[in-house]
Formats: C-alpha cells, sequence, structure tokens
C-alpha cells in the first residue's frame, strides 16, 4: 500500500533541535524504501511516526487513502521490526508468531496455519516449539519476520533489524529480506545507517541528516548523481574525495583551481562563474591510476596502502593533496612508487562552497 | 595464577561463624518455645528436656493470638495488595515517561523510604484519631501503604527499566492496546520480580511494630504487638515470648523457602549482568 508523509515535523521536548523538520515523500505500493543516514538523523523517529508510536507535531501521513496521522498503531495496520527487540521471552516460536493473530479472534487451525507459513517462509518451520532460550540470534531475527508478516500488514516497517548481527549473518538475511520482497510485492520501510545495506537493499534511498530529507532517489542516483556535499560524503565506502576549490578564468574559459593544481570545468556545470567558491570532488572508484605518466594526468607518490579483500585502497599524494583511490587488488603496487592520475571530466562532481549543493545541470528532483 | 587452598576454606570459615552469629540465638529461642515454664531461665539453661506445645497453646488458645495472627495476616495481605496494584503502573509510568517532575518525584519517593516510622508516628496518630481510622485495619494498612509503595515503585521501575521498550511498542504495533501489551508480555517477564517485591513489603509489614503500636487497639493489634506484651516490667516470659516468636517467624520462613526460586530470580533480574 502506498504511504504518504506530508510536511511532518517532529520535536522532542528534551531536545533544543527538531527531529523532524518538514518531510514529505512518498513510499509507492511494493517499494522498498531505504531510509539512510547517521543516527540522529531522524530516520527512526520518521518511521516511529509511521508506526503510530510517535506523533508528529503537526504534518500528514496517509497510508493508501487512510489517514492514520493520529491513529493508534493497533489500528494502522503496518508491522514492525526493531533493533533491539526480537522475540516475547515469555512465549515460544510458535506463541510468539501466534501472537499478532490471538487479537484477531480466528480459529486455532487458521492460526495453526498462518503460523507455519509465515515461519517456512523465513526458514523456521523446525523450530516453532523452542523457547527464546533456545534459538540464537538470527533465528530470533528471522521469528521477529515471521510475526510482522503473519498479519499480513500493508506496511512493513524495519528499523536497523539486522544491526545486532554479526556480519555474515547480516549478509545473508539482508539477501532473504530482499528475496522476500521480491516474492510478496509488499510495501517496506527499512531503516539504517549503514550505507552498503541500503544501497543492496533499497529500490529505492532517502538519504538523511539533521531531520531533513538531503536527497531521494534509486541508490545509482544517489551513488553517483548526488545532490549535496552531505550525500557525496555519506554514500559510498570509501568516501569520495572532496577539496576546497575556486572557479578561475583561463585562456578564454574556466578552470577549477584546487590549489596546486587545476582541473577543467567539466561540461554538466553550466552555471558556475569566475570567482565562485565550491568542492570538487572524485570517487575513489572513478580515479584512472597508471605508474607511467600521460599528458593530462597528476603526478604523485604512493603514500599508503589498505587491502580490502578483492580490492585495495591506494593513498596518493599528488599535488599536496591525499587522494584516496580505489585499485584491484592484483594491482601490483608499491608504497613509494610514481603515481599518476587521471580525472574523467563525467566523474567530476562540483557543489557550491557555501550551500553545499550540488552544481549538476541535471534536474534535481525537488524534496522537501 | 591458581588461588592458594587456604582462601576458599577463610571464606567458609568466615560464612559459617556469621551464620552461627544468627542461628544460634534463633535456636536457642527456638528450643526455648518448647520448654517447660519451670525452666525457661534455668540457670545454666538445660537443654534435656521434654518438649511441650503448652506454651503455644497458652499464647494461642488462653491469649487469644489467633485474633492477632488473623490481624496480621490481614494488614500485611491487605496492605501488600494496595500497594502493588498502586505501585506497579506507577513503577511502570516512570519508567516510561518523562514528565515534569517524574524525577523529583522519584527521589521524593526514596525519601519516604529514609523516614523511620517513628517520626510519622506523632501526626499519623492525631490524623487517624481525627478520621476514626485507629483501632482499624485498613486504618492500619493506610499507615503502611507511606513505606510500601515506595519500595514498591523502586523495585518495579527497575524491573521495567531493564525491559526494552520496543517489546511493548512491538505488541502494540501487533493489534494490542499499551494496557494489553503491559499484561500480555511485560508482566511475564517481571513476574519473579513481582514475587520478590511482593515478599519483601510482606515481611516489612508482618514485622511492623511501632505503628501497629500506636494505631492499632486492642481488636486489631498484630503479633508483633501481641508478643510485645510478653515482656513485662517486672518479668520477661520467655517461653511464651519465643513461642509467639516462633509464630511470627515461621510463615515468613516457609514462604521464602516456598518462593526462594522466584526470589532469588527476581531479585537477581534488576541486576546488570
Amino acid at each position: 500500500m502506498k504511504v504518504s508523509l506530508n510536511d511532518l515535523v517532529k520535536k522532542f521536548p528534551a531536545s533544543d533541535s527538531i527531529a523532524v523538520n518538514h518531510v514529505s515523500l512518498e513510499i509507492n505500493d511494493g517499494e522498498l524504501m531505504v531510509f539512510l543516514g547517521p543516527s540522529g538523523c531522524g530516520k527512526t523517529t520518521t518511521m516511529r511516526m509511521i508506526a503510530g508510536l510517535e506523533m508528529p507535531d503537526s504534518g500528514q501521513i496517509k497510508i493508501g487513502e487512510r489517514d492514520v496521522t493520529f491513529l493508534a498503531p493497533k489500528d494502522r495496520r503496518v508491522a514492525m521490526v526493531f533493533q533491539n527487540f526480537s522475540m516475547y521471552p515469555s512465549m515460544t516460536v510458535f506463541e510468539n508468531i501466534a501472537f499478532p493473530l490471538q487479537v484477531l479472534k480466528l480459529s486455532k487451525a487458521e492460526i495453526q496455519q498462518q503460523v507455519n507459513d509465515a515461519a517456512a517462509i523465513v526458514g523456521i518451520g523446525h523450530l516453532l516449539k523452542r523457547s527464546f532460550r533456545q534459538v540464537s540470534g538470527g533465528e530470533a531475527q528471522r521469528v521477529a519476520l515471521a510475526r510482522a508478516m503473519v498479519r499480513r500488514p500493508e506496511v512493513f516497517l524495519m528499523d536497523e533489524p539486522l544491526s545486532s548481527l554479526d556480519a555474515k549473518l547480516r549478509v545473508q538475511l539482508r539477501t532473504e529480506i530482499k528475496r522476500l520482497h521480491q516474492e510478496t510485492r509488499s510495501t517496506i520501510v527499512f531503516v539504517t545507517h549503514d550505507q552498503e545495506e541500503a544501497m543492496s537493499l533499497g529500490d529505492k534511498i532517502v538519504v538523511m541528516s539533521k531531520g531533513e530529507i538531503q536527497q531521494m532517489g534509486t541508490p545509482q542516483d544517489v551513488f553517483f548523481k548526488p545532490d549535496n556535499v552531505f550525500v557525496a560524503n555519506f554514500v559510498g565506502t570509501p568516501s569520495m574525495n572532496i577539496f576546497d576549490a575556486t572557479i578561475q578564468r583561463a585562456d578564454g574559459g574556466l578552470c577549477v583551481d584546487l590549489g596546486g593544481l587545476t582541473q577543467p570545468v567539466p561540461a554538466h556545470f553550466p552555471s558556475v562563474s569566475a570567482g565562485q567558491a565550491v568542492k570538487w570532488g572524485v570517487r575513489p572508484e572513478a580515479i584512472k591510476f597508471s605508474a607511467a605518466p600521460s599528458a593530462s594526468a597528476v603526478p604523485g607518490q604512493v603514500e599508503l596502502i589498505e587491502s580490502l579483500g578483492s580490492r585495495q585502497e591506494v593513498f596518493v599524494r599528488a599535488a599536496g593533496k591525499l587522494f584516496s583511490v580505489i585499485l584491484d587488488a592484483l594491482l601490483p603496487v608499491r608504497i613509494g612508487q610514481s603515481a599518476h592520475l587521471r580525472f574523467e571530466p563525467d566523474s567530476i562532481h562540483l557543489f557550491d562552497a557555501q550551500s553545499g549543493l550540488s552544481l549538476a545541470s541535471k534536474p534535481q528532483p525537488k524534496n522537501s | 595464577m591458581r588461588k592458594p587452598i587456604y582462601q576458599p576454606l577463610l571464606i567458609y570459615a568466615l560464612l559459617i561463624f556469621l551464620a552461627l552469629l544468627v542461628v544460634i540465638p534463633l535456636a536457642a529461642g527456638a528450643l526455648t518455645a518448647f520448654k517447660p515454664q519451670i525452666i525457661w531461665i534455668s540457670s545454666p539453661p538445660t537443654w534435656n528436656f521434654v518438649p511441650t506445645l503448652e506454651n503455644f497453646e497458652f499464647v494461642l488458645i488462653q491469649r487469644q493470638n489467633l485474633l492477632h495472627l488473623r490481624n496480621s495476616l490481614i494488614v500485611s495481605t491487605g496492605s501488600v495488595t494496595m500497594a502493588l496494584i498502586l505501585g506497579i503502573p506507577a513503577a511502570y509510568a516512570l519508567a516510561r515517561f518523562r514528565f515534569r517532575g517524574s524525577k523529583g518525584l522519584l527521589q521524593w519517593l526514596i525519601s519516604l523510604r529514609m523516614i523511620p516510622p517513628i517520626v510519622v508516628g506523632l501526626p499519623f496518630y492525631v490524623l487517624f484519631q481525627t478520621f476514626d481510622l485507629r483501632n482499624n485495619h485498613f486504618g492500619l494498612m493506610l499507615a503502611y501503604l507511606t513505606f510500601l509503595i515506595p519500595l514498591v515503585i523502586w523495585m518495579m521501575r527497575g524491573y521495567f527499566v531493564e525491559i526494552p521498550s520496543a517489546m511493548e511498542e512491538c505488541a502494540m504495533v501487533e493489534g494490542y492496546t499499551r494496557l494489553q501489551a503491559l499484561r500480555k508480555v511485560v508482566l511475564p517477564v517481571i513476574a519473579p520480580g513481582i514475587v520478590a517485591t511482593a515478599l519483601l513489603n510482606f515481611i516489612f509489614a508482618w514485622n511492623e511494630f511501632f505503628l501497629a503500636l500506636i494505631l492499632g487497639g486492642r481488636e486489631t493489634s498484630t503479633l508483633p504487638v501481641a508478643a510485645g506484651t510478653y515482656v513485662g516490667r517486672a518479668r520477661v516470659e520467655w517461653g511464651n515470648l519465643f513461642a509467639i516468636n516462633l509464630i511470627i517467624m515461621v510463615p515468613v520462613i516457609i514462604l521464602t523457602i516456598f518462593l526462594r526460586r522466584q526470589l532469588t530470580k527476581g531479585l537477581a533480574l534488576g541486576l546488570v549482568d
């Protein structure tokens, strides 16, 4: 079911800042929408308002055509999976999954049937008689998923459901959630601070900071076309290389002066003007690295190498700046060797130094 | 490094010594309760005697202590029940919600616990006299609530704080009201805590002497007050005194043994592991 948030505002009495500041967005039916941001950015508060666990100070929440803004959580037909809570400890796995059905006054046989179905989907059919003490953390989180599914909610809300699990399990369950979503095509809102998780799960990602939406778009949009410096910095590991720069006049055209390094202004930034203070950015993956010099390459020296498994992060000092470059792990690189970096115009990002907004000419999705 | 062998021995020796310190007077008293009157205060004490129930018969039947036992039961269970009914919801509210003055309220509650009953004795006497609550079971229960409710709130609040609020929130999203969520998912988890709280409160009410003395009367005095009457100005009726003391102690001991698994679980519940 479609979810619409309209100009939501929430302020907590105990804090000075606004937790959620004029947030508006639409989540389409069947979409997996990820709220991504650092802790305290308002993503969880926004989700809790959809669940009804917090009431907004102003604004409106609609699920489908129903206005649920001030409805009690129990009447919203949503299900929620929590970060720090998975199973009711006083109940067995079966009783846990049956718990949301009990309030619906179904027959015993119906409950049995639906619990079995839900448990089978998340692969815990053999654990139904176990107690809380007899299941692992991953299994308990599957119980939470089954309990969420069994009510056939209109919207699934998942508040960092994987962050308390160990790395391997986290990736495994992440894949299963993705698969579940593809099979059931249910509407899911997924909150996380882990941008890798957001990238791999989301049909769309909403990047939030300080209670405001920074950007909303597909994972590709957010990664390749960040709307502002915050998104550019937050999304992607390792982070984008970003340096302060000014736009200068140079033989008839404009160029970017990074201080000790001059780069052309790529064609997709038609609006920059001479003298403008900007931030110049390039992703570590997009930098062309070569040991041999070439015409437009910037010479430098390898300072540090970190292995990332199949890839390596190489830090190159060039023109007095430290660039992070991602290379294939098999490429032989030594510390101290000379390196030549080339920047493709297409992969360059320019942001206004003051507002932090992207200066690219692409149509900016309007938000907030 | 391995601990030297004598270390646990020393600890056990100390524990046994401390246990004996408590047990010996109790055992001597308990035995005296079964002594015939002749040898109550024989010196040196005799331990070679035919046990008799005449002291118990005397205090229970002749001195009508069955009535006082009944009073004790009514006042203790009544006040503990009321304290739990009023205290648990308050503890939940103080654990889950922040509201104007919630912190101050908690501190005020604990300060009530620190007041010795004797401080409030006189004002209570005047108040209870005015409102005709003296020599009245309900009146004594009310007086006890002053001390029981803070204890209930502080203990229960600790248990509630330990439980992630997501537990009730999850139940609320799954179709239940907050009150239903509290009853169906939270209370079962902290049941041992409720048992521990109830027991500690029961012991307080059961043993309480001072308020019962000044606020009770002939018909409503409790066992501790009755026990006091065996200590006269001229002499102490040792055998009778220890008989009634045993009657006071045994129910609590049985209750504690009966509930000890719940109790240890409950007392450990609030601890961070």
